[in-house]
């Protein structure tokens, strides 16, 4: 029997999706940036608050969007959503869990002590490891029995994009550890006073994401060999820490049936149905369910009623209607960025929207032009050599790696600073240096290198999702305020942020798909950055089906709903665009990537 | 037993290996903090950014905050009384507040106050 067949069966088989089948407690949804993780996260509690339970829909993802898809501002308290009786939904916004926490030290000694000191406080207070460990304690407060949890049957959460979201849950270990091993006040705490009073807090956390009666994972991936690839080390990762309790979930699968008389379609279907034939063995044990591809956007509750249900209505399409699209390609954008010999560019986007393969597509195209170019990421989940694979004169490649990066950070410290310390001395700064917060310095540090070469040759950086990113930029905001302030008298001093802000240095382009919420999710990027002084210099609509001009109904009624979207990048939004079509083939490979910059349609 | 209090500025953690750049002085000086308390020396610290309410509460620190500002400290206060403020102390004093002599260790020498602040 063919796959499809098999997927068919399996869907006609079962009226409820085997992931909420006896549902735990909490349910996790998480998985590469774009797979549908907050759409199924939606819809599944949405059919959960309507056989009766209770729910808490919960968003740890710093760019979340579940008031997007609900069509209503969330934000970071617990609102009901209207019209589904039963359900809640809270979106955990670090900046904001932060603001609350400065409160909660400064406002007793407002007034009391002089303003200038509180000042100086709240400063100290405001950046990237206060931020971080405040939304980790909003998330674990969550997972403990109190007040707060009991209204609730079950707890849902929408996870960041993979790298984020494997740190967020590895910290309540990381944090036990480190409070374990500990020596009371002499412990580099971070930025919260008393955390010995979060011990028990972040033990009741471990032990509620370990117990299987309690907690269950899904992985959501689609028919790619990328995101099962991902889903696959996501579940090694997770598992290793005692989530064991993990279903798969493969969503927007072509059917057969919509392969006739589209080129496009057919190599679609046969690449999706190749990579679920070599689905990575560790998830084969796994129980899974299938969703098919949907030929319409997944906002609204109507839309997400029909997501987990099959033979969704289609709206029917006149076939002659023309799609008409003419559009810069990726390597007329080039040359823009090209002109000026060296620089920084940087992509950034919601997750999946295909910044690692546009990163690539852009350093291969410059590399072909003889130029030099560094082609590097800053996301832990990102595998630019698996994209590129092969090697070309001109290229370097490189990556962030958090782990690497914090292990040098900490030799570098006990080598310099530590060097004249006595035993006893070294040993606290080798505790001090073991806190989960050294991390984010170090990451920081090691962007801060990077930046500094694209003085002299190009560099390309895949950045993580958009969440995780925009903490960078805070650390780096806070590092410019802190250097700004210590430099006074006109001394002359070049910050990191400062290179971004400076559009000769660095050309930001901001990545998205012709959908409504990545393009609203990009504006709301934009929005971001333009706050932190620093200008996107293009946008890029990447996997345009428009662009490919198919003739399957399903595929047509998508490149119809892209061509608003793409006008409002075009007319709007952008200072110059491009868009990339969603090839044949995956764009994997030197040649196919140097095909998806110069694709100009058929 | 005479108690040793240090107010320090408002600090990451008390090695401040959590800021954007490790300040020297703070990673000697914890070092010797952890030094004095295994001669038995009673010292404990205050970090302004995570503890605010023990710089209100005591008004000697309070007066001193108003009149200086968070510049100038940290502030050590030996019995309650002003001992020292603008730089760290060095072991030889605070075994010398402690009532104790270092033997033949040589006391570092104290270095150039920093205002330690870092962002964390």
């Amino acid at each position: 029997m063919l796959f499809w067949q098999q997927i068919v069966l399996n869907t006609q088989d079962q009226s409820i999706m085997k992931f909420l089948t006896q549902p735990p407690r909490f349910l996790f949804f998480t998985g590469k940036g774009g797979v549908g993780k907050t759409s199924i996260a939606c819809a599944a509690a949405i059919q959960l608050a309507e056989t009766g339970q209770r729910v808490l829909l919960v968003s740890t993802d710093p760019a979340s969007n579940v008031g997007q898809v609900f069509g209503i501002n969330i934000g970071n308290h617990i609102i009901a959503i209207p019209n589904i009786t039963g359900l809640s939904a809270l979106e955990i916004d670090p900046q904001a869990a932060a603001q609350v926490y400065r409160n909660r030290i400064v406002d007793p000694v407002r007034g009391v002590l002089p303003d200038s000191v509180v000042k100086g406080i709240e400063e100290q207070l405001s950046g990237a490891c206060t931020t971080e460990i405040a939304a980790f304690n909003e998330f674990t407060a969550l997972l403990i029995d109190s007040v707060l949890t009991a209204d609730y049957d079950h707890i849902i959460f929408d996870t960041a994009p993979t790298g984020h979201t494997i740190r967020l849950l590895q910290l309540p270990t990381a944090w036990s550890d480190f409070l374990e091993a500990g020596k009371g006040d002499s412990s580099c705490l971070g930025p919260l006073a008393g955390l010995e009073k979060q011990r028990s807090q972040y033990t009741a956390a471990v032990d509620a994401l370990a117990d299987p009666v309690r907690t269950r994972l899904i992985l959501v991936a689609r028919a790619q060999q990328t995101t099962l690839r991902e889903a696959a080390r996501t579940h090694e990762e997770l598992a290793a820490i005692g989530l064991l309790q993990q279903y798969l979930v493969i969503n927007g699968i072509l059917l057969a049936g919509e392969t006739e008389g589209d080129s496009l379609a057919l190599a679609i279907f046969e690449r999706e149905q190749a990579a679920l034939n070599a689905i990575p063995d560790v998830l084969k044990t796994l129980p899974c369910d299938y969703i098919m591809l949907k030929p319409f956007n997944l906002v609204g509750l109507d839309a997400l009623r029909q997501l987990l249900i099959e033979s969704a209505p289609q709206t029917p399409v006149a076939m002659d209607s023309p799609i008409e699209l003419n559009a810069p390609t990726l390597s007329e954008l080039v040359n823009g960025i090209a002109a000026d010999g060296h620089g920084l560019v940087m992509l950034m986007g919601k997750g999946g929207v295909g910044k690692t393969t546009l990163a690539a597509a852009i350093a291969v195209e410059l590399a072909h032009r003889g130029l030099p170019v560094h082609l590097t990421t800053s996301d832990p989940a990102a595998h630019l050599t698996e994209t590129l694979n092969g090697v070309l004169d001109n290229l370097t490649v490189s990556r962030i790696d958090p782990h690497a990066e914090t292990e040098r950070y900490r030799q570098h410290v006990l080598d310099t600073k530590g060097a004249k310390l006595d035993t006893q001395g070294r040993a606290l700064l080798e505790e001090d240096l073991r806190s989960p917060c050294t991390e984010e310095i170090a990451v920081f540090q090691a962007f801060s290198r990077i930046i500094r070469e694209a003085g002299k040759k190009f560099v390309v950086m895949d950045t993580a999702p958009t969440g995780h990113t925009l903490l960078l930029l805070d650390a780096t905001g806070a590092y410019h305020r802190e250097v700004a302030r210590q430099m006074t008298g006109g001394i002359h001093y070049l910050t990191p942020m400062m290179q971004l802000q400076d559009p000769k240095q660095t050309k930001v382009l901001l990545v998205t798909l012709a959908e409504t919420t990545p393009v609203l999710e990009a504006a709301n990027l934009q929005d971001d950055l333009r706050r932190a002084g620093i200008e996107p210099w293009a946008w890029i609509i990447n996997n345009s089906v428009a662009l490919a001009q198919p003739h399957s109904p399903l595929l047509r009624q998508r490149a119809l709903n892209e061509l608003d979207k793409i006008t409002s990048v075009a007319d709007g939004y952008s200072q110059r665009y491009a868009v990339v079509p969603l090839l044949k083939k995956e764009p994997v490979g030197i040649g196919c990537l140097l095909e998806l910059s110069r694709y100009a349609g058929d | 037993m005479t108690t040793i209090q240090v107010f320090d500025p408002a600090l990451c953690c008390s090695t401040g290996v959590c800021g954007v750049d490790v300040d020297q002085e703070l990673v000697g000086f914890s070092a010797d903090v952890e030094w004095a308390k295994q001669q038995g020396v009673n010292i404990e610290r205050f970090n302004l950014a995570q503890q605010p309410l023990a710089f209100a509460e005591n008004a000697t620190v309070k007066s001193f905050l108003e009149r200086s500002g968070s510049d100038a400290l940290p502030l050590i206060l030996v019995a309650g009384d002003i001992a020292l403020a603008g730089r760290y102390p060095n072991r030889a004093e605070l075994a010398h507040w402690a009532n104790f002599t270092v033997a033949t260790e040589a006391a570092e020498p104290a270095k150039k106050c920093c205002s330690g602040s870092k962002s964390c």
